[in-house]
């Protein structure tokens, strides 16, 4: 895995600037120009105006670094260069990875920060003027750890809304909207913890970091922040089963490290969520399930000898029952949606066939669910989106015990 | 005449009772050595089994993809390395047995056995590796094909899966020197035809599709506006 090392020249800037109030650590390359832009009108704001404040950011050299540095810029702000680690073939682009989270809570932890600000994905936190909002309540010390809530029409973040953001909730019982965001902000006495829990991820094979879950393990106070931003990933060349793959096998791969804690955990908890509402962008509300209908009913006919080694006889039923060609009827129920994740969880654990090819397999079974909560809530509004993606995550958290049970069980009969 | 066929007989029958006892001491060298080379093995494998499991190499391996569980998900890399000892000790068993049966029988039988035994074994792996990778590349293209919303998937993958069970049976046949120019033959023929069927069923079959292609290529004046997605995933 790329892991982030610190260059020379990374170094003795560190040792130049000494010390710093806040770190922003952009994991994504920006261009130099808009960065500095960002940045600048980011640390305007009353509350950063008055810290000393870095920005470690990468993809530039030496001389362009320099030529950053000339430009006048904000008392207390200083722009620090990194070298990103060539990237690992076949990941997605704008998922960082790990390793660079560990270098850059080092660089945090060196620079004796007491908040470290993550931006991903782009400069759409910076842009936004978000990055103030999860800044300060890291600072007051009211949260150890600020996580984004984004104003996201009821279409967008589905893979969050159906698997990530539930699955999460119900194994480490804090109900965190986003627990994989590209913006975050951790408090400097959470960034040796932090660091240490990263390293140990990372010899295990973890991919990524899961913000939300090491604060959960950890019992950090966290909090919520409404956040205007809006990130737009792009998709080109990446394709459903790579994204699945790379974030759900992420997470299947964090839920078999932790299942020691997670097996402990009952029912949720709230998390505090500061900030004022933003409203969400408007979604259409006629949407064309068709293509994702027939993807389900293609796989039903064709993957049913990989789906019979994962599911349950009784699971298979219900897809058979599902897979009639109804389209205007099509819902797939809560409960049949929880137990096809948990049941794939625990394959990806057992190894019950090649992860790549069950990860694959579970996509049509995905759209299949993306076309029910598409046509159950195409006429409704975010708020009822939202209290419908609720309902999902208690039918998570209501499923539990079937987790619990296969888990500890998977050798018995379970029809 | 009786007493002469009587004696024939006798003679016979002695003969074959005096190859019997001598091949019996090679007989009982051959399954004391395969009996005591698969005690070893067993042995071995308990260590080697120990050993690896002190130094937790599943759990090292583990971390990431790694190819041994893509291909082969169903056994650890433990349950992998503690077989291939195991059975190669009892092969060497099975080798010394037939030496030691060649030996004392002084039979070209078992010099012909010795000599073919590295193109059975050779087979052997053929078709098991052979077996893993059609298995393998067949998912990988059935479910690659599904989620690109190919109607024929089924029909790819088991395409997939038996061009390569074909390869590889002509491989094993050839390994084997059974057939030696028939299968080389069939198999050129098998394979050359397959590939000229798909050609011509591109070619003919979808002729119009790619004139009309290049067609909308050539007259297209201006990229058009990629409609927005109504979903976003991720």
């Amino acid at each position: 895995m790329a892991k982030l090392e610190l260059s020379e020249e990374t170094k003795a800037g560190m040792e130049e600037v000494g010390q710093a109030d806040l770190l922003i650590a952009v994991v994504a390359p920006v261009q130099s120009d808009q960065l500095r832009a960002a940045a600048t009108r980011a640390v305007l704001v009353p509350s950063l105006s008055s810290l000393r404040t870095v920005v470690a950011f990468p993809g530039l050299n030496g001389a362009e670094a320099a030529a950053l540095e000339s430009i006048e810029a904000p008392t207390g702000l200083r722009f620090l260069p990194y070298s990103l680690p060539s990237a690992d073939p076949g990941r997605i682009p704008w998922l960082a990875g790990a390793g660079i989270y560990q270098g850059l809570f080092a660089m945090a932890r060196e620079l004796g920060a007491n908040a470290c600000a993550v931006i991903g994905f782009d400069l759409a936190a910076l842009e936004s003027n978000s990055l103030a909002q999860m800044v300060a309540p890291v600072l007051e010390q009211r949260c150890e750890l600020a996580m984004p809530l984004y104003a996201m029409g009821k279409f967008d973040g589905l893979l969050n809304s159906g698997i990530l953001a539930p699955l999460t909730r119900a194994l480490y019982g804090r109900r965190v909207r986003y627990p994989l965001a590209p913006d975050f902000c951790l408090a400097g006495k959470t960034l040796p913890d932090v660091e240490t829990a990263v390293q140990r991820a990372i010899t295990q094979g973890q991919p990524l970091l899961w913000p939300a879950t090491e604060g959960a393990l950890r019992d950090y106070k966290m909090c919520q922040v409404q956040v205007g931003t809006r990130h737009a990933p792009p998709a080109d060349g990446v394709d459903l089963s790579t994204i699945l793959t790379q974030t759900v096998g992420s997470l299947f791969l964090d839920v078999a490290s932790n299942a020691s804690t997670w097996q402990r955990v009952r029912g949720s908890q709230a998390v505090e969520t500061l900030g004022v509402a933003v409203s969400p962008p408007a979604s259409a509300a006629a949407v064309d399930t068709t293509p994702m209908l027939e993807t389900f009913q293609l796989g039903y006919r064709n993957l049913q000898e990989v789906w019979s080694l994962v599911l349950p006889p009784v699971t298979l039923l219900e897809l058979k029952r599902l897979a009639r060609p109804n389209p205007d009827r099509f819902h797939m129920p809560d409960e049949l949606w929880v137990r096809v994740v948990y049941d794939f969880a625990l394959a990806y654990r057992l190894r019950t066939i090649s992860r790549a090819h069950l990860l694959g397999a579970l996509a049509p079974l995905y759209l299949g669910w993306v076309a029910s909560y598409a046509l159950e809530v195409g006429n409704a509004g975010p708020a009822e989106a939202d209290q419908r993606l609720e309902k999902l995550a208690r039918a998570y958290e209501e499923g539990k015990p079937y987790l619990l049970s296969r888990w500890r069980w998977p050798d018995r009969f379970n029809p | 005449m009786w007493t002469q066929v009587s004696q024939s007989l006798h003679e016979s029958m002695a003969r074959v009772i005096s190859r019997i006892a001598t091949l019996l001491p090679g007989i009982l060298a051959f399954i004391l050595a395969v009996l005591v080379f698969a005690a070893v093995a067993w042995g071995l494998a308990w260590l080697v089994r120990a050993f690896l499991n002190a130094i937790r190499i599943d759990e090292r391996l583990a971390r990431g993809t790694n190819a041994i569980a893509e291909w082969s998900p169903t056994y650890t890399p433990t349950t992998l390395i503690t077989r291939v000892v195991f059975w190669c000790i009892v092969l060497m068993g099975f080798l010394v047995g037939l030496e030691a049966f060649g030996a004392s029988s002084d039979n070209a039988l078992s010099a012909r056995l010795l000599g073919y035994l590295p193109n059975v074994i050779g087979a052997v792996v053929l078709l098991l590796l052979g077996n893993v990778i059609a298995r393998f590349l067949s998912r990988s293209v059935l479910i690659g094909a599904v989620n690109m919303n190919l109607h024929y998937a089924r029909l790819l993958s088991q395409g997939i899966k038996w061009l390569v069970l074909v390869l590889t049976a002509a491989m094993v046949l050839d390994h084997l020197s059974i057939g030696a120019a028939i299968v080389d033959l069939a198999f050129g023929i098998l394979f050359g035809g397959i590939v000229l069927a798909l050609a011509l069923a591109v070619g003919l079959g979808s002729r119009d599709l790619v004139s009309r292609s290049l067609e909308k290529e050539a007259t297209r004046s201006a990229p058009e506006s990629i409609p927005e997605e109504q979903f976003r995933h991720f």
